[in-house]
Formats: structure tokens, C-alpha cells, sequence
């Protein structure tokens, strides 16, 4: 009943949050300098043909009938066009949208695996050589430039070595190819995935050891550790059904916000990859004053973390008898 | 609850385990695929994919690429001579001065679907463009009276008045299918926004009359153009390239970077790269011996240009002073890197025809310290003092300060707005080159990079800015821009007389050059024009970045190269696997 009341509470709260968020973003955008067509630099663009297209796109309406125009058509579901696409915004966030949830949903899952197994491991070996390579191997690769290490690890195994594709998510040569299955096709995409997936492995799964290696140094000084130990348990019963699940608590916590976040994607990542994502089209969006994309995609973004933060909640009281809302 | 955890965990391993699996065979299976479809098939390199293939929308270079494969146009240019040459056209047109009519016979030639082309689809072009008041289109078309069709391969355009960029422009127009775009013309019609519905429309599968067709678009990935096997120039010899094409089609691979597609060339995964090469990665593509380097000029001008509406830019002696000061030389040498043509004047002299050479050249010859001597005895004959002379008497150079204007005040610091350093190096660099040498004789000037779209609201929008560094990356062949750009009734918000030039004389002969229907008789007067603007300096031509492209060699022979670079219809029609 309480959990009922607290999260009836929170989706109130989440509601006035995104209103705000609706509004801000509307005036972020609207507010900053340049506009769609200002940016078209062709000498045929006639000084009456933008004045065409502005009105054709409404942005020579007042900013207070934009700003209605704006939520009502929030409201009716109702995103616009892309002003450089042409398209619906929802077709094009849906269609980029599933490319990067694949890439950084793998990476989160893939990080958080290797890194809370690892972290456990370091925090056991605390002080020791173990611990000391796998905490300055992790505070390496987790501060490493993400271009960088990205540009380094195509040079080397896709240029050099040539066991992978430069870019890309998918090579022609097996979807032209009439006779590629569904299986040849997904094992294209999941070899295209190996390089982005590695830079983005290699930056994230440091900070997941990062936080179990600490974690589980802080729980380790608990009495009921001290208990287990008084009982005779064996270390490794200790170090995985004692200490690790309640260790893992904060880990949870960092998952789940990233998994939020994994839904923008990473600009950077998607384009030294050249991966059809949605992080790419948002940035795109963003410098060439494409509005609609732009406001929705950051809407979407949004909506996914506000929920996200409700489930983590949730989900933290779940794991935590502890904790009571 | 003990065997469940250990079940998870060991779940966690296998799946971590079939994940690394998979990905090895993944990788077995591209290369035992890539191996065995190895083809005709032309590979290119691009930044970036298109953004729309509805040919009223794309305003992006790269939906202009691709969709310069699919629609054709009456007339292009050769690409030695540059002259336009009959295309979908059979002949030249035939102008009838007492109608004032343009008469055009056509060459038999097919839709990629089959159907036949006709005078009809030429007309439905036009109006189209009329009615809807296409953007980037109508100013080309809005002087056409009517179109008449007398028969299937002949078209008659009847014009209210006389107009040079007809044949230059209009008749360059890609030509859209009547059967295509008949549906969706009637239902915009009955929108409360036909324009914005008919942008909006989209296209999956263009019918064009080129060379090649759209197969096959994976957004993110690649586009397969197919060949068209209706192309009306397949076996033809036009304008003496007997033409194909000889390839069964291209593949336009996406990629985000200059990096990765340099990277891609040099191991062989794209034939050419459709974009010009960065002098950073010359050297090492040099070095390279499979591959060939294609340099052209380019149709581009990159510029300095002053608010003339306000002091102290409204003054010519000072901006001939500023333009004294540029070294271009050292800016084709230094920044960039020698793959420049130096400009004179606005129009490039690739454009040979129209190109003035005739036109003052400020600081011509002259090194630094000549340049700081003329300049300021420019600026000295105008009035301007100085706290500090930047030449003294002897003849010796200091650094000048504290000049002061004709009327005794004190110039004030002003700023050279350019784009930011990511997004153009060469233009950021070059405003930083300019505040230097200014300085140097005691004008303060402050390069100000700036983000691309608050740049051009500033300057088209606002009109609120000293002096900018712009550029355009590839102008038009007829120099029709030349009267866009300085025309003092384009001195308004949005208009392309960003400086605020106003000059009735040149108004005047700008006018007589848009009317002029001889050719002779236009070269001379936008020969004057390039004259007056380079004696008035609103802007001040720096340079004409060359255009270098990169193909593999032994792959594909028979580029043709012209002013733009090798990536163009008659490469495209004339390219065959060796």
C-alpha cells in the first residue's frame, strides 16, 4: 500500500518534471541563435524563398503560438517533421533508435558482468598485486579518450591486421547477397559490433569495478561478514553469497541509470563508427537547428531516465529489505 | 537458492562465451561472403548519406550527389571546355526573338521505369516549379510565361522578358517524371500547406532518366545505384565520350569520418572516396602506390567581407587598405598547405569564360613590409593618423598603434567573425592570419570563431557584425551570383548582399548583365562588374581551396577530371573495371 502511495507520488512528481522539460526544450531551441533555413548557404536560396520556408514552417509564428502549437501537438502524439529530412521524427528516432539500444545495452550488460566479477576479485585481494593491476588497469582504460582508443582500435585490428570492418554496421557484400539468411545477416551486424563494442567495454567496465571493488570493501567490514567467518564458512561462500549480492546494491543503481542513458547513445562512439544511432542524428539535429528532431528525441530521452530512476527505485527497496518507502 | 545463483553465473559465462563465438564466425562468414561477391560494382566513399531523395527537398551535397545520378537535366557541362552541352536536349535551343521563345527538340530517351520521356514531363517540370514556388528553384523559373508542347519531343518556353540564366540555369534543371508526380501534385493541392506537404512527400524509389537507379537504400549503411538499363545514353557518343555505363552499378558506403574512409581506400574497401582530401592525409596517400590523387579547381569563393552599412567599412580606402594587407600567397602556402588557387577576383578563374583577370590587385608582389608601406600610405592619402606610425619616417617598420579615423576619433576595436576551427580550419585560421596583420599597422581587429548557424544569423539575419570570413563551396557556373551578392535590392534581412553594397552603377549594369541575352555582350558586362567590386572591396577574395579525390588505382579506369573533381556524370558514364 505504501509502495503504491509512493509511487502514485513519484509519477506525479515525473509529470511536473516533464512539463518543465517540455518547456525548457522548446525554449533552449528556440532561443538559440540561428535558424533551418538561415543555415542553407546556396546562392539559389532566394532571400524570398526562406521567407517561404519560414513560414512554411511556422517559425514566423510569435513564440507563445509556436509554444501552443507545440505541447498540443505533444499531446495529440503528434511530432512533426524533420525540417531536414522531410520524414515523420518518429520514423526517423524509431528507425535509429533500435541500433543503439543493441550497442550500448550489450556494452552495459557486458561491462557490468566483467567489471562486478572483477571488482569482487580485487576487493578479496585487497592490497595485494592482483588488486593493484586490475584498479590501475581500470582507472586506465575507464580515463582513456574515447576517439582515441576508438581511431586505435580500428587502425590496428581493422586497418593493420584487417580482422574487422573499418565502420559501419553492416557490410553490403552480405545484404545485397540474395541468399543471406537472417542468421548471415545477424552475424554481420554482430561482427561490425566487435570494435565499438570493445572501445566501449574498455572505457565502461572499469568504473562498475571501480564502484563493486568498493562496495564490496565496505561490506566486508560488517558483522554479519564476521559472523560467516566465526561460522566457518569458506571464504568463497563468503566473498559470493554473503558479501557480493549486498555489495552489488550500488552497481544496480548504475546500470540502471546508464541503461537509461544508453538510449542517446553516444555521439562520439556512433561516429567515429560510423553506427546508425541515434546519438549521431541527435547531435546532427542539434547543430543544424532541426527543431522537431531535436525535441523529440530529447523527450524521449527524458521520459526513458525519469521512468528509469522510478524503476531503479523500486527495484533497490526489492533488493534491500532495508529499504521501505 | 544456492544452485540458482550458480546456475545465473554460469548462464552469464556461456552466454559471454557464445557471444565471443558468434563474432568470430560472424567474421569467418564476411570474409567467405566478401570474397565471392566481388563484381562490377563501382565502391564510393561518403561522409554522410543523403537526406532526402524527393528532389524538391534535398538541399544537401550529398542528396545532390545521388540524385545527380537519377535526374537529368536538358543541358550539362563538358567538362574541358565547361560550355553547356545538349543532354536530355538533342540540340542546342533555337530562340525566337520576335516571340521571345526558346524552342528545344529532345533526344528519344526512357524513364528508369520504362515509360517513354516526353515534352510533357519537361512542361510538367516546370509548372510544377511555378505553381509551388519551389525553393532554390523558382528564381530560375518565374520568368517563364508558358510552356507549350507541340509534340513528344519538342518543347516551347515562352519567357515575359528576356533572361540570361535561362539556358545557364533553367534548362539545367533536373527534369522530374509527369507519371510520378502527377498523384501527388493534385492531393497537395488540397493541403492547407502544398509546399510543405510536397517537401514533405517521400520519395523511396526516384524514376529518372540517368545512368542509374536507386536499388537499394540501407539507411546508416550503403545505397546500391543499379545501372539503367534504359538509359538514353548507353552506347551513344555524346559530345565525343561514347558512354555506358560499363559498371553494373556503384555502392555508396557511409562513413562518418575523413579518417575512416581514408583509412578504407587505403585497404581497399571503397574504389574512390567522393569528397575532397584534407592535406593532412596527402602525403601518406602518396605514398600509397595504389592509389591516384585527382587534383581540379573547385567553383568556390572563400572571402572577407565588411558591413559597409556603418563606419568605418563604409569607407573604400579602408578596405583597400585591409585587402593590401592580405597575403594570399601566404595563405594558399601556409594554411593551406599549397592546394589553393589564389583569387583576384569574386568569380574563380577556373571559370574561364566569365573569370575577369583584368581587375586591381592590392599588395600584388609585394612582401610584408612593402604590404604595411602601401597600405598605410592608402590609408594616410584617406585622412587616417596614428599614436604611433607603423612606418617612421626613415622608412623603418614598427608595430602601429592608435589609429585614428579621418574625423580624428580613435578607430575602435572591432571583430572578424569566422566559422569555429572544427568545423572549418582553414576559414578560422585565416581570420586569425588577418587580426595579425592588421595589428601589425595598428588596426584593432579581434578574430571572433563562432558557431556556423549563429554566424550566418548574425551576419544574413541580424546584419549586426563588422567583418566575417564566409565562403561558398561550389557556385554556380554562370555568374548570375555576382549580381545576387552585391545588388543593393538584396540589401535586406535574409538577402544575399550580406554587406550592404550600394552602388546604383553597378545596379545598373547588374540588371543589363540578367537581361543580356548575348553572350559576348554579358561576359563584358560582368566583366565590369568584377571590376567595380574588386575597386570597392565589400569583399575581399582570399582564395579557391583546390579539390583533391583519392581513387584506387587498377580497379576501375577512365575518370574524366574537370573544375569540380572526377566524380561526375561523364566518369561515371565512361568508368570501366579493368
Amino acid at each position: 500500500m505504501e509502495l503504491r502511495r509512493y509511487i502514485t507520488g513519484r509519477l506525479m512528481q515525473i509529470t511536473l518534471i516533464f512539463f518543465v522539460i517540455l518547456t525548457v526544450l522548446f525554449l533552449l531551441f528556440r532561443l538559440a541563435p540561428g535558424d533551418p533555413v538561415t543555415r542553407m548557404v546556396d546562392p539559389d536560396m532566394t532571400q524570398e524563398d526562406s521567407d517561404r520556408l519560414i513560414a512554411e514552417l511556422g517559425l514566423d509564428q510569435p513564440l507563445g503560438v509556436q509554444y501552443v502549437i507545440y505541447v498540443k501537438n505533444f499531446f495529440m502524439g503528434r511530432f512533426g517533421y524533420s525540417f531536414h529530412y522531410g520524414e515523420p521524427v518518429v520514423d526517423i528516432i524509431w528507425s535509429r533508435l533500435p541500433n543503439t539500444v543493441l550497442l550500448f545495452t550489450t556494452s552495459i550488460i557486458l561491462s557490468a558482468l566483467v567489471g562486478i566479477f572483477l571488482g569482487k576479485i580485487a576487493s578479496w585481494h585487497k592490497g595485494k598485486k592482483l588488486d593493484s593491476f586490475m584498479t590501475l588497469g581500470a582507472l586506465v582504460t575507464h580515463t582513456l579518450f574515447l576517439p582515441w582508443l576508438a581511431l586505435l582500435l580500428i587502425w590496428v585490428f581493422a586497418y593493420k591486421l584487417g580482422w574487422f570492418p573499418i565502420t559501419g554496421m553492416i557490410s553490403e557484400e552480405v545484404w545485397l547477397d540474395p541468399e543471406s539468411g537472417f542468421v548471415a545477416k545477424a552475424l554481420d551486424v554482430m561482427y561490425h559490433m566487435v570494435l565499438p563494442l570493445s572501445t566501449l567495454f574498455l572505457i565502461h567496465f572499469g568504473a562498475y569495478l571501480l564502484i563493486m571493488r568498493s562496495s564490496m570493501l565496505e561490506t566486508l567490514k560488517e558483522d554479519y561478514i564476521l559472523t560467516a567467518r566465526a561460522k566457518g564458512l569458506e571464504e568463497k561462500t563468503i566473498r559470493n553469497h554473503h558479501a557480493a549480492p549486498n555489495a552489488a546494491l550500488p552497481v544496480v543503481t548504475s546500470i540502471g541509470l546508464s541503461l537509461a542513458f544508453s538510449i542517446n547513445g553516444g555521439a562520439l562512439t556512433e561516429t567515429v563508427f560510423t553506427w546508425p544511432g541515434i546519438g549521431r542524428e541527435l547531435v546532427s539535429a542539434v547543430s543544424q537547428n532541426d527543431y522537431p528532431l531535436a525535441q523529440a528525441s530529447f523527450l524521449l530521452i527524458a521520459i526513458v531516465v525519469l521512468l528509469s530512476n522510478l524503476v531503479v527505485d523500486v527495484l533497490y527497496a526489492y533488493l534491500d529489505p532495508r529499504i521501505r518507502y | 537458492m544456492r544452485q540458482n545463483r550458480f546456475a545465473v553465473k554460469s548462464f552469464a559465462c556461456r552466454a559471454v562465451l557464445l557471444f565471443v563465438f558468434v563474432m568470430v564466425l560472424g567474421s569467418g562468414i564476411h570474409l567467405t561472403t566478401s570474397t565471392a561477391s566481388a563484381g562490377k560494382l563501382l565502391k564510393i566513399g561518403m561522409l554522410e548519406e543523403p537526406k532526402s531523395l524527393n528532389i524538391w527537398r534535398a538541399s544537401d551535397r550529398w542528396s545532390s550527389k545521388v540524385l545527380g545520378l537519377i535526374y537529368q537535366s536538358l543541358y550539362i557541362r563538358d567538362p574541358k571546355t565547361l560550355e553547356l552541352v545538349p543532354w536530355l536536349a538533342e540540340s542546342d535551343p533555337v530562340f525566337d526573338a520576335a516571340t521571345l521563345s526558346y524552342t528545344v527538340k529532345l533526344r528519344p530517351a526512357k524513364w528508369s521505369d520504362g515509360t517513354e520521356f516526353t515534352s510533357e514531363d519537361v512542361a510538367f517540370t516546370g509548372d510544377f516549379i511555378k505553381e509551388f514556388k519551389v525553393p532554390r528553384f523558382y528564381s530560375k523559373w518565374k520568368f517563364v510565361k508558358k510552356i507549350e508542347t507541340p509534340d513528344k519531343h519538342t518543347v516551347r518556353f515562352y519567357l515575359k522578358k528576356p533572361e540570361a540564366i535561362f539556358i545557364t540555369r533553367s534548362l539545367a534543371t533536373p527534369i522530374a517524371q509527369k507519371k510520378e508526380w502527377m498523384k501527388v501534385t493534385e492531393e497537395a493541392r488540397t493541403k492547407e500547406k502544398p509546399l510543405s506537404w510536397l517537401m514533405n512527400h517521400r520519395v523511396k524509389a526516384p524514376v529518372g532518366t540517368g545512368p542509374f537507379f536507386l536499388k537499394e537504400w540501407r539507411r546508416g549503411a550503403y545505397l546500391f545505384l543499379q545501372k539503367n538499363e534504359h538509359f538514353f545514353g548507353s552506347g551513344k557518343e555524346i559530345n565525343g565520350y561514347l558512354l555506358g555505363p560499363y559498371i553494373n552499378g556503384m555502392i555508396l558506403k557511409v562513413y562518418g569520418t575523413s579518417d575512416a574512409a581514408i583509412l578504407a581506400i587505403q585497404k581497399g574497401s571503397i574504389d574512390m572516396f567522393w569528397w575532397g582530401v584534407q592535406p593532412g592525409y596527402i602525403d601518406s596517400l602518396k605514398q600509397n602506390s595504389k592509389i591516384d590523387l585527382f587534383t581540379n579547381e573547385k567553383s568556390a569563393l572563400y572571402y572577407m567581407g565588411f558591413n559597409v552599412r556603418k563606419a568605418p567599412f563604409n569607407d573604400p580606402n579602408l578596405r583597400r587598405a585591409f585587402a593590401t594587407l592580405v597575403d594570399e600567397d601566404f595563405i594558399i602556402k601556409r594554411i593551406l598547405q599549397g592546394f589553393g588557387v589564389r583569387m583576384y577576383s569574386i568569380i574563380p578563374p577556373g571559370n574561364t569564360f566569365w573569370y575577369c583577370p583584368d581587375v586591381p590587385r592590392y599588395g600584388d608582389g609585394l612582401g610584408r613590409e612593402g604590404r604595411i608601406k602601401k597600405a598605410v600610405q592608402i590609408l594616410r592619402d584617406a585622412g587616417y593618423t596614428w599614436q604611433i606610425s607603423p612606418v617612421e619616417p626613415s622608412g623603418k617598420i614598427v608595430n602601429g598603434q592608435g589609429i585614428m579615423l579621418p574625423d580624428g576619433k580613435l578607430m575602435e576595436k572591432f571583430t572578424i567573425l569566422t566559422p569555429p576551427a572544427d568545423y572549418d580550419p582553414h576559414r578560422a585560421m585565416c581570420g586569425m592570419m588577418m587580426q595579425e596583420w592588421l595589428r601589425m599597422v595598428g588596426i584593432p581587429a579581434y578574430s571572433k570563431p563562432m558557431a556556423f548557424g549563429a554566424l550566418l544569423q548574425q551576419i544574413k539575419v541580424r546584419r549586426d557584425f563588422d567583418t566575417f570570413i564566409l565562403g561558398y563551396g561550389n557556385l554556380s557556373l554562370d555568374p548570375d551570383y555576382l549580381r545576387n551578392f552585391f545588388i543593393s535590392t538584396n540589401n535586406k534581412r535574409r538577402g544575399w548582399n550580406m554587406s550592404g553594397y550600394d552602388n546604383p552603377a553597378f545596379d545598373k549594369i547588374a540588371n543589363e548583365s540578367a537581361d543580356a541575352m548575348n553572350r559576348e555582350e554579358r561576359k563584358k558586362l560582368i566583366w565590369e562588374m568584377q571590376k567595380i567590386i574588386i575597386r570597392d572591396v565589400p569583399y575581399i577574395p582570399l582564395y579557391n581551396p583546390k579539390l583533391i579525390e583519392a581513387v584506387r588505382k587498377g580497379t576501375f579506369t577512365g575518370w574524366v577530371q574537370m573544375l569540380g573533381g572526377v566524380g561526375n556524370m561523364w566518369s561515371f558514364c565512361q568508368l570501366k573495371p579493368k
